[in-house]
């Protein structure tokens, strides 16, 4: 898990909007990452048309020294995980957990009543905020919400 | 006596309470009040609905809260609110909101909540925050409601909410007068 080097996590909601893009390495600019969410919004939904079950999508693509891991719940909001690729193989067990804390952190904003799922518009909330950014940092997981136990993938 | 209301509290919680899910609960009043502020666009106004409709629930909780509980009279304006604290609250909510800044005549008290069931995961809209919106005013309706039924007037308001970004969440309840049972003209 201390391996991981996260450079984006993106979030796109159920029209292929995009609802949050938070940038982690200083190196690459935003625009970049806006284009690879894009992209992947057509491998996610034709990988999770081929592969039933399991909301973990596993590796999309690479393209440079990135590499792509995408996550789509059934209610079609997809999440996206950029690293940069390190010299150790990436185990699914720590990528599942890491998507695991993204759809946390969502669900517990979801559950806030001032906030239209259905806007299009993209998330701006404090809280959201630091929990992306400790997940994306590799801290700990902040405490305090009460939905932190999303059921782990079969 | 704070002793003996915090076990009656408890084991009522324990064992005459029904409970549902905490999570449908607190989604339900969330909608409530979104709908609310959809409605009525006027933050101040959906303090004052909130108010009247915690006022109604009050009415009719203290009848639940009394079969239930079976306590007798308070003796004084202190033990009222150590049996709203610890009886009450945690009847209906399961938190026991402390009791605080008592008036030096006993008129006034503060509950200080450390935990709100109603507002997990809540962030209000900048816009609540600048026009001085309470979002669980609905507690205050109820407070006013249930102890208008068991002769007091008391006037309860949110002083300060962690919703808002202050660091507690405190209520104010103050004792306006006693009702007293008015004798009708014409008998003695």
């Amino acid at each position: 898990m201390a391996n991981i080097n996260i450079s984006c996590i993106a979030i796109i909601g159920k029209q292929n909007n995009p609802l949050y893009i938070k940038n982690f390495s200083p190196s690459h600019p935003d625009l970049k990452y806006h284009y690879i969410a894009h992209t992947s919004c057509d491998v996610m939904e034709e990988r999770a048309s081929m592969k039933a079950q399991d909301m973990y999508l596993g590796v999309l693509f690479s393209m440079e020294d990135l590499s792509v891991y995408g996550y789509m719940t059934n209610t079609k909001i997809k999440f996206i995980t950029v690293l940069t690729v390190p010299d150790v193989i990436i185990k699914d067990l720590d990528m599942k957990n890491i998507f695991r804390r993204i759809h946390s952190a969502y669900v517990n904003h979801a559950s806030n009543p001032f906030y239209e799922i259905d806007s299009q518009k993209m998330i701006k909330s404090k809280k959201f905020e630091q929990e992306i950014d400790a997940i994306g940092r590799g801290r700990a997981h902040e405490g305090g919400n009460r939905n932190s136990q999303i059921a782990p993938a079969p | 006596m704070a002793k003996q209301y915090k076990t009656i509290g408890e084991e009522i919680w324990r064992n005459k309470v029904e409970k549902i899910n905490a999570e449908l609960f607190t989604l339900t009043y969330g909608s409530i009040v979104a709908q609310l502020v959809k409605d009525y666009e006027d933050f101040t106004e959906v303090n004052k609905q909130l108010e009247k409709m915690g006022y109604n629930i009050g009415t009719r909780l203290i009848e639940d809260f009394l079969a239930r509980s079976g306590v007798g009279r308070c003796q004084d304006f202190r033990e009222t609110a150590e049996m709203v604290s610890k009886i009450g609250f945690k009847m209906f909510l399961n938190i026991t909101p402390a009791v605080t800044n008592i008036s030096p005549d006993g008129r006034e008290f503060s509950l200080v909540l450390d935990e709100n069931p109603l507002a997990e995961c809540v962030e209000l809209p900048d816009q609540a925050v600048l026009d001085e919106f309470w979002y669980s005013n609905i507690l205050c309706g109820v407070l006013r409601g249930s102890l208008e039924m068991v002769q007091m007037q008391v006037d309860a308001f949110f002083v300060t909410d962690t919703l808002r970004g202050d660091d507690i969440t405190e209520i104010r309840v103050k004792l306006i007068r006693y009702l007293e049972e008015e004798v009708p003209a014409g008998e003695d």
